[in-house]
């Protein structure tokens, strides 16, 4: 009875070798790798420190109409435009300026690297399924697994900073970007793929005429979600050192400052609008431009 | 006849003690102990609550809590109850108010023996520059403790955004002149990051230099050293300038850390729900600081809480503990083991 009563519980010690020996292992690998491992992503760093320097260092009038002029670019829409520079401006007016520059370097750094590590993956899920029966599952774990459990670590591997900061949030933010690569171009039109086939294009013509060309808009809406879920992770990032947004709200929490929570808190909500925004509109604009019906 | 008295007396006592702890247990009703969310205070609030649960009868209940908001809560609206290792001076002020007002009382002004904050770096690094003891020894080194983001200045470790220690931390920074002497601040983000950026510096034979604090397991496990920050810069220098904010703190000069003061603080409340014996427990209850890292590095290496490292603790170090409590709540608590 005793068994049914009580679930089978490993021992004690053992457990805790179980645990220590874990720990052991990831330290002798760090250890071991940790300097190669931290020099693979060098340039990275440096990258992303030249473009916080870049965004900081520029006169700020510059720097928004740099936005402005990408907002116009994106969304064709003169409003959103007026919008975006009047956040800005707002932001800056409210002594945010220099952290909203680190959230937005590091934003689009991570961005970047999502997109492009992020697509061929899709594109390789989209053509063997054995692959993506493979990657589904991991990405389901990246979505859902506690940041603080990978935050550990990293820390360990790479210190703290802006790279292990941009890691964690390429965690996060991958996967949409690769499920709806996938998804795109899965969903692409059999009829016109045989019509493709018909005029003897080659695997690789389909895919960069045809496929991608197509699925461009679902693309579109994985990269603004990836957008979305980066931004989400600035306070997380925030926690390894990483400069920021992020950085004043982790001062609010410790000290029940109320106003600087929110206003931090309100710069990273109008940050991810004018980027969700700007995102949909083009996303939406290349769609109406294939004359698809999809809406 | 003799026997008989005996058995009387003997059987009077038994039924006096029984009825005295009966009262005992009665007069402890409910308390709330704050678990604050670093090792040492929630190890000590894990042994309060076995203590004053299995000893004194009290019903005892943990909540999670940082130095800040536990200290509004307490002096607001009287709970929690217990603040075991409360760093005061944060709050010195507002705790000798509440104090005035009989709404506090710090009951144990040294609840840790040998504690303090300030700057520390790794043993290995003074075995091969046996030199740096000093703050004004390492300052003249950028080039020892290189910067992640900039090789080319020295990194100096603070504490994360929002702790009290940061904004005293970024004013020494400008006290010591270090923005000139090649010097960046490195963001730890949080105690996480901080300890993880000293954990990976030890495992990897690497230079650290920044702020930390004892009783703390990475201080014991890593055998970190202080750094001797020279003379104490004046109340003054200190109060009114190098714990505020940058804005308020126009000329901030070099100082070594204040001492720190530790206290347990309590609750009007406790001290009438647990009566005497609650708070006598409380008053003598000091670890002394090497027994306190101990538990610490025990806690790291077993990866274990605060709840575990209780029970270590009072299975092991009985002649620590049996000191801070009456006989009869001793021999309860030996027995509830």
């Amino acid at each position: 009875m005793e068994f049914l009563s009580k679930i089978p519980v490993m021992d004690r010690d053992a457990l805790r070798e179980l645990k220590k020996g874990i720990d052991y292992s990831f330290k002798n690998f760090s250890r071991e790798y940790g300097d190669a491992i931290e020099g693979f992503f060098d340039p990275l760093l440096s990258f992303l420190i030249f473009l916080e320097k870049l965004l900081v260092n520029t006169p700020w009038p510059i720097v928004i109409g740099v936005f402005g002029i990408l907002a116009w670019i994106g969304s064709r829409n003169y409003k959103l435009v007026i919008g975006t520079i009047a956040c800005f401006i707002v932001i800056g007016y409210f002594g945010m300026w220099k952290n909203c520059m680190a959230t937005v370097a590091i934003i689009s750094v991570s961005t970047l690297v999502c997109i492009v590590v992020g697509i061929p993956i899709g594109i390789l899920m989209s053509k063997s399924s054995r692959a993506e029966r493979a990657i589904l599952p991991v990405l389901d774990m990246m979505q859902t697994i506690p940041s603080f459990v990978y935050l550990i670590p990293i820390i360990m591997l790479l210190g703290i900073g802006k790279v292990p900061g941009l890691l964690a949030v390429c965690i996060y933010a991958l996967p949409p970007v690769v499920r709806l690569t996938n998804l795109g171009i899965r969903e692409v039109d059999k009829e016109t793929l045989e019509a493709a086939e018909a005029f003897g294009a080659t695997p690789m013509q389909k895919l960069r005429s045809v496929q991608i060309p197509l699925s461009l808009p679902t693309i579109f809406a994985g990269i603004n979600q990836t957008i979305m879920m980066a931004l989400a992770m600035v306070v997380i990032a925030s926690m390894i050192g990483v400069r920021g947004l992020g950085v004043p709200i982790l001062q609010a929490i410790s000290n029940q400052y109320l106003a600087l929570g929110l206003m931090n808190g309100l710069a990273i909500v109008a940050l991810a609008i004018i980027f969700d925004r700007v995102t949909q509109e083009y996303g939406n604009r290349i769609q109406r431009h294939r004359g698809t019906t999809k809406k | 006849m003799k026997m008989i008295k005996k058995i009387v007396l003997s059987s009077l006592a038994v039924l006096g003690f029984t009825l005295f702890t009966g009262v005992a247990n009665a007069a402890c009703g409910k308390i709330t102990i704050a678990n604050m969310n670093w090792a040492s205070a929630n190890f000590m609030a894990e042994v309060d609550k076995i203590i004053l649960e299995k000893g004194y009868g009290c019903e005892v209940e943990l909540v999670p809590g940082a130095t800040m908001p536990t200290f509004t809560s307490m002096s607001e609206k009287g709970e929690p109850d217990v603040a075991p290792e409360f760093w005061a001076n944060a709050a010195i002020v507002a705790l000798n108010k509440a104090e005035d007002e009989g709404k506090m009382h710090s009951v144990n002004k040294a609840p840790i023996t040998g504690l303090g904050e300030g700057w520390w770096v790794l043993p290995a690094t003074l075995e091969k520059h046996p030199e740096l003891t000093t703050a004004d020894a390492i300052l003249k080194r950028p080039d020892l403790f290189p910067h992640p983001e900039d090789p080319s200045k020295g990194g100096f470790h603070i504490c994360p955004p929002g702790w009290n220690c940061e904004l005293s931390n970024r004013n020494h920074f400008r006290a010591w002149g270090m923005e000139e002497k090649g010097w960046m601040i490195v963001e730890t983000g949080s105690a996480a990051g901080l300890d993880g950026s000293i954990a990976k510096a030890a495992e990897r034979g690497e230079n650290w230099f920044g702020y930390y604090w004892s009783p703390t397991a990475l201080i014991g496990k890593y055998n970190m050293q202080a750094v001797d920050m020279g003379e104490f810069g004046g109340k003054d220098n200190w109060d009114n300038c190098l714990v505020k904010p940058e804005q308020e703190c126009a000329d901030p000069k070099k100082s070594s850390w204040v001492k720190s003061e530790v206290f347990t603080v309590t609750t009007d409340n406790f001290k009438k729900t647990a009566g005497k014996d609650g708070m006598k427990y409380l008053e003598n209850r000091t670890y002394p600081g090497p027994v306190m890292n101990g538990m610490l590095v025990w806690m790291g290496e077993n990866q274990a809480e605060g709840a575990d490292a209780a029970i270590e603790f009072l299975k092991t170090q009985e002649d620590v503990w049996t000191k801070w409590v009456s006989g009869s709540a001793a021999s309860k608590i030996k027995k509830a083991l």
